[in-house]
């Protein structure tokens, strides 16, 4: 029962820094996308360093200011913050989608006004993240969550001009509130039925006192509460328009880094930060061993059915789309399909899964739309069929775009293959009903296939349209950050594919922290 | 440790299809230099698999070569990225360095996008030489999967005016197929409860299951090797894609990937898991080999297009191996390889002659092209030894694959072997009748710019050809490789 120390705050706290640096020099005057845009880089890549030195990574570990002992140690019962692998590893995550989408963002139009607010934010969204993944009391969790909650909503509405930003923005506004109430609501009812807000507590309650009805209902307004973050159907609806109004930067934040708190939320809230099955009296086998909550099979089993009701929604809608931006996503909301299998399964193994499929989503989905974003910027227009012939004009962009999409076809030899791998072959290890989630997630892999598939059809088949006089496309580059940003996705999809052991080992034993077997 | 020949080759592949794209119009000399390095080491691994493997049940010392590292390696997960080979996989990955070789001296002047087109060659036999040696699941569904990518940007990208609709169906069928296949093997490690993914593992996983899931599985298994054999009714993209594809991909497309059916449905399919070969599964496999043979001659007749037929006999030949294999002993395996071999350097001939007869007259069409022979003597002369071969005449390399095949039948089920002898005749019919109505007799509907071939073509076939004659000499060669391999079969 040790307290976490101050340290741990250490990457939240250079973030937060870094934010208000930025807003000072845009008062000062200092308003150049690049500077601002490199702070904002040089923080979370810092940040990045910290956590990774935490998680005691060699060559890095030699820089943790967290004693290893602190790690997964059992939080009090009145503890507000945990420190716990996987929380590191979500930390990380989290870093890195707010790296790419800052790096892919250095060189915005210089007409545009805004980078300080854009960059600020985007840092002190990325802050509310990391105090998500150090939450040990459901309360404080939900504040992370609004945190960043509030920031993405003023990053989705800040260019001001755009209408259909605003209107997004607005619409984000509402359904965020409305999903707070809800949270807030089921928070209070998870009181009443167990007398607190702390996680751990709560996580262990069920075995003493069992679920009683006020608890059932808490539960069920958390996940639908917290599935709106993380775009769970029937939570979704306003994903796709938020996403597409949005401008294409900020909906790479979005879906490639903010909404995963929602599924580090649902983590947090059903299974606990540390969770000692032993106190139970389970008898299990490592990997096998269930979480909590399948004393409650309803709850289970509600995962079970909101993983794949979310998966085939988002993918049959996402093969209707004649737009780049909304195809993507509705294959943004599928993707939170494949990663709530891990809850519903909930072994340590498939929390390994889901927790790469996670990390892997990062790499595929903010790559996917920084390329849409560059599209954007030489003239490519909002409908699929706007990309013809691209792979002719813009080689490089198309084969980059051509790689992310095949990694989240699930093609082999990317890192989308590995992660669904994973965790379909965790739901088939936990055996019983949960191979049939497997079973729906292979079905809806290869029903995935067609959307993306048709987009490589036009981008390296169809014949380009005779290029107007004067034609954007001839033009220039898509500056420099933005195209590394791309680069590095592409290549770490491709390395994560052909290598995925050292990372996906990290994250087994970090999931195995999490849900403890022994002691 | 041995020197590890194999991941050796791989990475020779690999590396040859990365600087080929990188290389942009020295793309050929590059591919050219890599085609020549993979074929010393498919000769080095033909020499040096000297020391036979023991009899045995898929233990793991029947494998040669063999390299083991850990890749995935969860406590619940292990993969390994282990290869190895035996005298099956060493003969078809000799027939995928011969194609290779043969492909980019015939697409030398390829105009369009040369580098690239080079470096899907390249990726091509790369996947082709993984599937036949990898020996871990997932492994081997990697190179599987990996083959599929350059094949369909091949037809979609250089292939002809319906290429498209070609690419996807190409894509769509075998990309189903491979995935009943993976779920098929997977279900065998899953509840067999392999220790890791590694075929030996695998192999000891399928014995502990119950016959009917064995079998089951199989009936998976041979669907996802099935459709790319391809077997009836599953073969309505092989036609497509093929008259679709350009030259050089319908000679990767033939000679290669058909194989990976047949490699595939031997090593993870009958001798993965052997108890579930049954007679009842045996008369499955023949009937639809029947139909095979029987819809690939008979529709093979009705064809005007040379590269159409081509493709029909395909699927009739492939037909032949299919029986062969479901005979399901030493010598019907033998005969099953040395017919893949055979088929593939033939049916890679019979397309170049086609992709030539193409440049030089500007259609394939068989009906309008008559008596050729007088204004391109060369090419005349490849199609006809091609056609010769690929009827079945002694002293050209299908004729002991062919009887070998079919004595194997005759073997195991007896008169039934009268269905693809009296086919073998039609297949006589159709070939002799194209080199009738398109060789010999009056020229005829012969454009007057046309011309014989040119050097580059004239070289890819005549590899062909001399290894049409080489191996049907001495087929020897082969079948003690392929034989000694093939023992341990049941």
């Amino acid at each position: 029962m040790t307290g976490v120390p101050i340290s741990a705050f250490l990457p939240a706290g250079i973030l937060l820094a870094a934010a208000l640096l930025i807003f000072l020099l845009d008062v000062v005057g200092v308003r150049r996308s690049e500077a601002l845009g490199g702070i904002s880089v040089a923080a979370t890549l810092a940040a990045l360093v910290g956590v990774v030195a935490d998680l005691g990574f060699a060559p890095f570990g030699a820089l943790r200011t967290v004693p290893a002992g602190v790690v997964d140690a059992v939080p009090s019962t009145t503890a507000l913050f945990a420190f716990t692998s996987l929380g590191l590893v979500f930390q990380a995550i989290f870093l890195l989608s707010a790296f790419f989408v800052g790096l892919g963002s250095l060189s915005r139009p210089s007409d545009e006004r805004g980078a300080a607010i854009f960059f600020g934010l985007l840092l002190i969204a990325t802050t509310g993240m990391l105090l998500v993944a150090l939450s040990a009391d459901l309360f404080f969790l939900l504040l992370a969550i609004e945190v960043v909650g509030i920031s993405t909503y003023l990053m989705v509405g800040y260019t001001r001009r755009d209408g259909r930003a605003l209107e997004a923005a607005m619409k984000f506004y509402i359904i965020g509130a409305l999903s707070t109430a809800l949270s807030f609501f089921g928070a209070s009812l998870l009181f009443g039925a167990y007398g607190s807000t702390n996680l751990e507590v709560l996580s262990q309650a069920p075995g003493t006192v069992g679920y009683p009805a006020m608890a059932l209902a808490g539960y069920a307004l958390l996940i639908a509460g917290v599935g709106f973050k993380a775009t769970l159907v029937p939570f979704h609806a306003w994903a796709v328009d938020v996403y597409d109004g949005a401008p294409t930067d900020v909906t790479a934040f979005l879906s490639g880094g903010s909404k995963k708190i929602g599924i580090f939320g649902l983590f947090l809230i059903f299974v606990g930060p540390v969770t000692l099955l032993s106190t139970r009296s389970v008898t299990c086998v490592d990997s096998a061993c269930p979480v909590p909550y399948h004393f409650a099979p309803i709850l289970a089993l509600t995962f079970g059915v909101l993983a794949v009701l979310t998966m085939t929604v988002g993918n049959v809608l996402a093969l209707l789309q004649k737009e780049m931006k909304r195809m993507l996503a509705y294959s943004s909301i599928s993707q939170a399909g494949y990663m709530l299998i891990g809850i519903a399964v909930g072994t340590s193994a498939a929390f390994a899964g889901a927790t790469f499929q996670v990390f892997a989503h990062v790499f595929m989905k903010v790559g996917a739309f920084l390329v849409v974003a560059a599209a954007a910027q030489i003239g490519i227009g909002p409908l699929i069929s706007d990309w013809k012939g691209l792979g002719v004009r813009r080689p490089k962009m198309a084969v980059a775009f051509a790689l992310l999409l095949l990694s989240l076809a699930g093609i082999p030899l990317t890192v989308g293959f590995v992660s669904k791998f994973v965790l379909f072959s965790s739901a088939v290890e936990a055996q019983g009903w949960f191979v049939w989630l497997a079973v729906a997630g292979l079905l809806n892999s290869a029903l995935s296939v067609f959307y993306y598939a048709r987009v490589l059809k036009v981008m390296f088949m169809d014949a380009p349209d005779p290029e107007p006089a004067g034609s954007l496309l001839a033009a220039g580059g898509l500056g420099y950050g933005r195209a590394v940003a791309i680069g590095l996705a592409v290549v770490a999809v491709v390395l994560l594919g052909v290598y995925p052991g050292p990372v996906l080992t990290a994250i087994q034993s970090a999931a195995g922290h999490f849900v403890v077997t022994g002691a | 440790m041995a020197f590890p020949i194999l991941s050796v080759t791989l990475l020779t592949l690999a590396a040859g299809a990365v600087l080929s794209f990188l290389a942009g119009r020295y793309a050929r000399w590059v591919a050219l230099l890599f085609s020549v390095a993979f074929l010393f080491e498919s000769l080095y691994l033909v020499v040096q698999y000297t020391s036979w493997p023991g009899t045995g049940l898929g233990g793991v010392s029947l494998f040669s070569f063999q390299e083991s590292y850990a890749w995935i390696s969860l406590p619940w997960l292990h993969i390994n990225y282990t290869v190895g080979v035996d005298g099956i996989s060493i003969v078809l990955i000799l027939l995928t360095a011969f194609l290779q070789l043969a492909t980019v001296i015939y697409s030398w002047n390829e105009e369009k996008w040369p580098a690239a087109w080079f470096g899907l060659v390249l990726l091509t036999c790369l996947g082709s030489v993984g599937v036949f040696s990898a020996l871990d699941i997932l492994l081997f569904f990697l190179f599987w999967e990996a083959v599929l990518v350059p094949m369909f940007f091949m037809i979609g990208y250089w292939g002809g005016p319906r290429r498209r609709y070609a690419a996807l169906k190409f894509f769509v069928y075998t990309h189903v197929a491979s995935v009943v296949m993976l779920v098929s093997l997977l279900s065998i490690a899953f509840y067999g409860h392999s220790t890791s993914f590694d075929y030996a593992s695998v192999y000891a996983a399928g014995l502990t299951l119950p016959q009917t899931v064995q079998i089951v599985a199989f009936l998976g298994l041979f669907f996802g090797f099935g459709v790319k054999f391809p077997i009836v009714p599953f073969h309505t993209w092989l036609p497509d894609a093929h008259v679709e594809a350009p030259t050089g991909g319908s000679v990767l497309l033939a000679g290669l990937l058909l194989k990976l059916g047949g490699y595939g449905l031997i090593r993870w399919g009958f001798l993965l898991v052997p108890h579930a070969i049954t007679p009842h599964v045996q008369w499955v496999l023949y009937a639809v080999a029947f139909a095979s043979i029987i819809w690939g001659s008979l529709v093979s007749l009705a064809q005007r297009d040379m590269k159409r037929l081509i493709a029909y006999s395909s699927i009739n030949h492939m037909g032949i191996v299919l029986l062969a294999i479901a005979v399901n002993s030493t010598v019907g395996f033998t005969a099953a390889v040395l017919l893949m071999f055979a088929h593939g350097i033939v049916s890679g001939l019979l397309f170049m002659a086609s992709g030539s007869v193409h440049h030089a007259f500007g259609t394939r069409d068989i009906a309008t092209l008559h008596g050729i022979t007088p204004t391109t003597p060369f090419l005349a002369t490849m199609i006809m030894v091609g056609s010769l071969a690929s009827l079945g005449l002694p002293a050209l390399i299908s004729f002991p694959a062919e009887f070998t095949a079919l004595l194997a039948t005759w073997d195991q089920i007896g008169y039934w072997v009268l269905i693809p002898l009296v086919m073998l005749v039609v297949t006589a019919a159709f070939y002799i009748w194209m080199m009738q109505r398109m060789l010999f007799g009056p020229p005829e509907g012969i454009p007057a710019e046309a011309h014989d071939v040119p050097w580059n073509e004239g070289a890819g076939m005549s590899v062909l050809v001399a290894l049409t004659v080489l191996y049907g000499i001495l087929p020897a060669l082969l079948v003690t490789l392929i034989a000694n391999s093939a023992v341990y079969g049941h």
